[in-house]
């Protein structure tokens, strides 16, 4: 039977950017750097942040707790390798500025480089587990959502009388430009993608399960598809190829196109019965439940036209930016910027000793033809209130109101047009002929609101 | 290893697109009308529409001489003053002086956008406005119509005017004022649809070709620089009028047809009514202003006393765009937050 590999599914709004995936998406997982010193941040997530339960000059195993925290809302942290904690001090964070991080020295003698799982076969049987004993694993490993946010998987998963869970989206869509780490998850790992779906799917009790991919990526829907066709595998499991379009892969987008339902303004996806998770937190679930290790590594892309070999790598939590670039042969090209994550939403980083999370998806370092003339200059013209935005924004609100009352401070007026629906996704920004940083001033203005109300420090 | 990196707010790449580029296509879409304009009129073509645009770049330097403007030349390099020198020049009566083209130019550019702070702060269309002002001052000059050069002069209502060395002709819609006055003569204009068209009659220099019109707004429409809902509203809203009242009486009031092919209609539809700065920002706003503007434009020619209703009618709708933006709030995707 010849697999349908072309998506229907979509939302209105969105944009599309070039895809730029071709730099990566046929580089193979490889092992990456054997790090000299790792810093684990003790803020990986969102949430309260962990205290460390570690001394400075005391010995680490790799895979061994390094800091915790009692809240609900949280989830602990890890040492990737064998070494002595050097400091616990202050590190540049890509989304906190500076926060508190241990910075381990690894042991050189003694730290063969982590190899991806490969217990995962055909017919994994889920039922050997029951949903306390796979939350509790996913609690103890560590695990948050790998594909930006950093929500607490246990969390996510746990039961909530007041909202049932009923259907369960995996989300391998991977909209943004240039990332293919989840690509190569789906490829490679994908027996252990499909044990993992199945556990969380039984934590969470959901009813029913969707993969979701864009329909750039046929390669995976056809290995995802035969994979759970060959066995009992697909008890239940649907893959589903959806229309390519930026933000396919943000939750809420990817639900108004599966399931043609919005989940509500500031609200989460459970207050409609779903549950989304990614590709690469499956996995990361699979191998937390199955061997009990903690997640201290994750896949990364390195990328952009600066970077002289650009790969996925199976890289340690806390490995600088600047190592990994090292690593992969240093930049080539007049480099401008680097990103962490994609071009659309990653973070651009001044420091480069700011070290890898459990978030990080990927390292793209950007030179001054892709980012664009304007963009490069910083220079912004008058809006001409052409309106593109507005037609752009997935989440059906006036971008240039909201930024310009930002712009302005007018607070009150940003939060009448409903500055809290933004999901930050930059497509107004990207489409703005005036260059003007939409996104940005919105992001500002929520940051400001947030002060006013005394939920963030000055 | 990595020097001068720079930081800045996500998304990190953009579309190539500019305001530059945005009114470069506008140009391109006016193309075909001024190819037009210069066919029927020649040389006044020439003469109107380069005085137009350099009058206007001229007088936004001057403006940001005087506002101190550290860089005086910068905003001229996004093209806004020259669309709006070609738009003004277009809806002018091809054998204006060129001194009274300066002062349209000089009006629009200054009063009606430097004045409000330059390109995206104006409330009123520039050109729209400075036709207006015109029209204010020198009336005659105003309505005075050049035949094209293509044209037999033998044609009815044609004279030779001794001021204007020029021939002259009323315009279709100023016979149709004269039908619905006499309730006769009707079938005279709506016999012109063809020669409107293509552009063969009197009228203002970019005004007169339709198919020269549609060309330039279907480039527009395929190139995204304008969406459909406005065009669509006026000329919907337009047609809907004019053919209540052909029905009623149709020996007073010319066809639908003819009146969307006539006087400034098409270019309304497509340059002027579609002008970002002036019109509202949602979908909902932009099918309420178009079909106030071809409502206005209606009642102006079917009732009021001038033959032509589009300069008023966009700059009316104009001045209640910020209210319709305000009554068209968009609600988020996921309803209302419950705060």
């Amino acid at each position: 039977m010849k697999i349908n590999t072309k998506g229907r599914f979509s939302f209105p709004g969105g944009v599309h950017p070039p895809e730029s995936k071709d730099l990566t998406c046929e580089s193979k997982i490889q092992p990456g750097p054997a790090t000299k010193q790792v810093a684990i941040m003790l803020s990986q997530h969102i949430g309260a942040p962990c205290r460390p339960t570690v001394e400075k000059k005391q010995q680490v195993q790799a895979g061994q707790l390094i800091g915790d925290c009692d809240a609900f809302v949280s989830a602990p942290v890890h040492s990737p390798v064998n070494g002595t904690v050097k400091e616990i001090a202050l590190q540049s964070h890509a989304v906190l500025g500076r926060s508190l991080a241990v910075i381990i020295d690894a042991d050189p003698d003694n730290n063969p480089p982590k190899l991806p799982c490969s217990e995962f076969k055909d017919g994994f049987d889920a039922n050997k587990y029951s949903p306390d004993q796979i939350a509790e694993a996913v609690r103890q490993a560590g695990i948050v959502g790998m594909g930006g946010a950093g929500f607490p998987t246990r969390v996510k998963l746990g039961p909530n009388p007041q909202m049932p869970k009923e259907t369960m989206i995996i989300n391998g869509c991977e909209c943004e430009p240039y990332i293919t780490c989840d690509y190569r998850i789906m490829l490679e790992w994908t027996n252990q993608i499909i044990a993992g779906v199945k556990l969380a799917r039984k934590a969470a009790s959901c009813s029913e399960t969707i993969i979701a991919i864009e329909d750039n990526k046929p390669k995976a829907i056809e290995v995802m598809h035969s994979s759970l066709k060959t066995s009992q595998n697909g008890d239940n499991i649907k893959v589903l190829p959806v229309k390519t379009k930026y933000p396919q892969g943000g939750e809420r987008q990817l639900i108004k196109a599966i399931l043609k339902k919005n989940v509500p303004t500031a609200g989460i996806p459970p207050m409609i019965g779903v549950l989304v998770q990614n590709v690469a937190t499956a996995a990361a679930i699979a191998e937390a439940v199955v061997t009990g290790a903690p997640l201290t590594h994750r896949v990364v892309t390195v990328t952009g036209e600066a970077i002289a070999n650009p790969g996925n790598y199976y890289v340690a939590i806390g490995t600088s930016v600047a190592e990994m670039i090292e690593f992969c042969g240093g930049v080539t090209k007049t480099s401008a910027k680097v990103v962490l994550g994609g071009p659309m939403m990653g973070i651009a980083i001044a420091d480069l000793t700011t070290p890898i999370t459990k978030t990080t998806c990927a390292i793209t370092v950007l030179t001054k033809e892709q980012i664009g003339k304007a963009k490069f200059a910083g220079r912004q013209t008058p809006c001409i209130r052409c309106g593109r935005c507005l037609q752009a924004c997935p989440e059906h609100i006036n971008p240039t109101k909201i930024a310009h009352a930002v712009k302005n401070n007018l607070l009150d007026v940003a939060e009448n047009y409903y500055i809290s629906a933004c999901i930050e996704c930059g497509c107004c920004s990207y489409v703005c002929p005036a260059n003007i940083e939409l996104t940005g001033y919105i992001k500002t203005g929520k940051i400001f609101l947030a002060r006013q109300r005394k939920k963030m420090p000055e | 290893m990595l020097k001068n990196i720079i930081v800045a707010p996500a998304p990190h790449i953009s579309k190539p697109l500019s305001t530059r580029t945005v009114m470069i296509d506008v140009i391109i879409g006016l193309a075909p009308a001024m190819i037009a304009a210069g066919y029927y009129f020649r040389i006044y073509a020439l003469i109107l529409i380069s005085t137009c645009v350099i009058s206007s770049v001229a007088t936004e330097w001057l403006c940001n001489l005087i506002r101190k403007n550290p860089k005086p030349l910068e905003s001229l390099g996004d093209f806004s003053a020259v669309v709006t020198g070609i738009i003004l020049a277009l809806s002018l009566p091809p054998a204006l002086p060129i001194w009274a083209a300066v002062i349209g130019s000089c009006f629009a550019i200054a009063v009606a956008k430097m004045v409000f702070g330059g390109l995206g702060s104006n409330i009123f269309n520039p050109a729209m406005a400075g036709r207006a002002f015109l029209t204010a001052c020198f009336g005659i000059l105003m309505t005075t119509w050049t035949v094209p050069a293509t044209l037999d002069s033998k044609m009815p209502d044609i004279s030779a005017d001794n001021t204007l060395n020029a021939v002259t002709q009323a315009t279709p819609l100023a016979w149709s004022k004269q039908a619905i006055k006499t309730k006769t003569g009707t079938q005279t204009v709506n016999d012109q649809l063809q020669a409107a068209f293509t552009g063969e009659i009197g009228g203002c220099l970019g005004e007169t070709s339709t198919l020269a019109l549609l060309l330039g707004g279907l480039y527009l429409l395929i190139r995204r620089t304008i969406n459909l809902h406005i065009p669509l509203a006026v000329l919907l809203s337009a047609f809907a009028f004019a053919g209540i009242a052909y029905l009623i009486n149709s020996d007073a009031y010319i066809s639908p047809l003819t009146h969307l092919t006539t006087g400034g209609m098409l270019i309304c539809a497509f340059f002027i009514a579609t002008d970002p700065v002036t019109a509202p920002l949602t979908t909902k706003g932009m099918w309420i202003f178009g079909i106030g503007t071809g409502a206005i434009i209606m009642l102006i020619r079917i009732v009021g006393e001038y033959p032509e209703g589009v300069m008023y009618a966009v700059l009316l709708m104009n001045a209640v765009t910020p209210l319709i933006d305000r009554f068209c709030k968009l609600v988020p995707a996921g309803g209302k937050p419950n705060v």
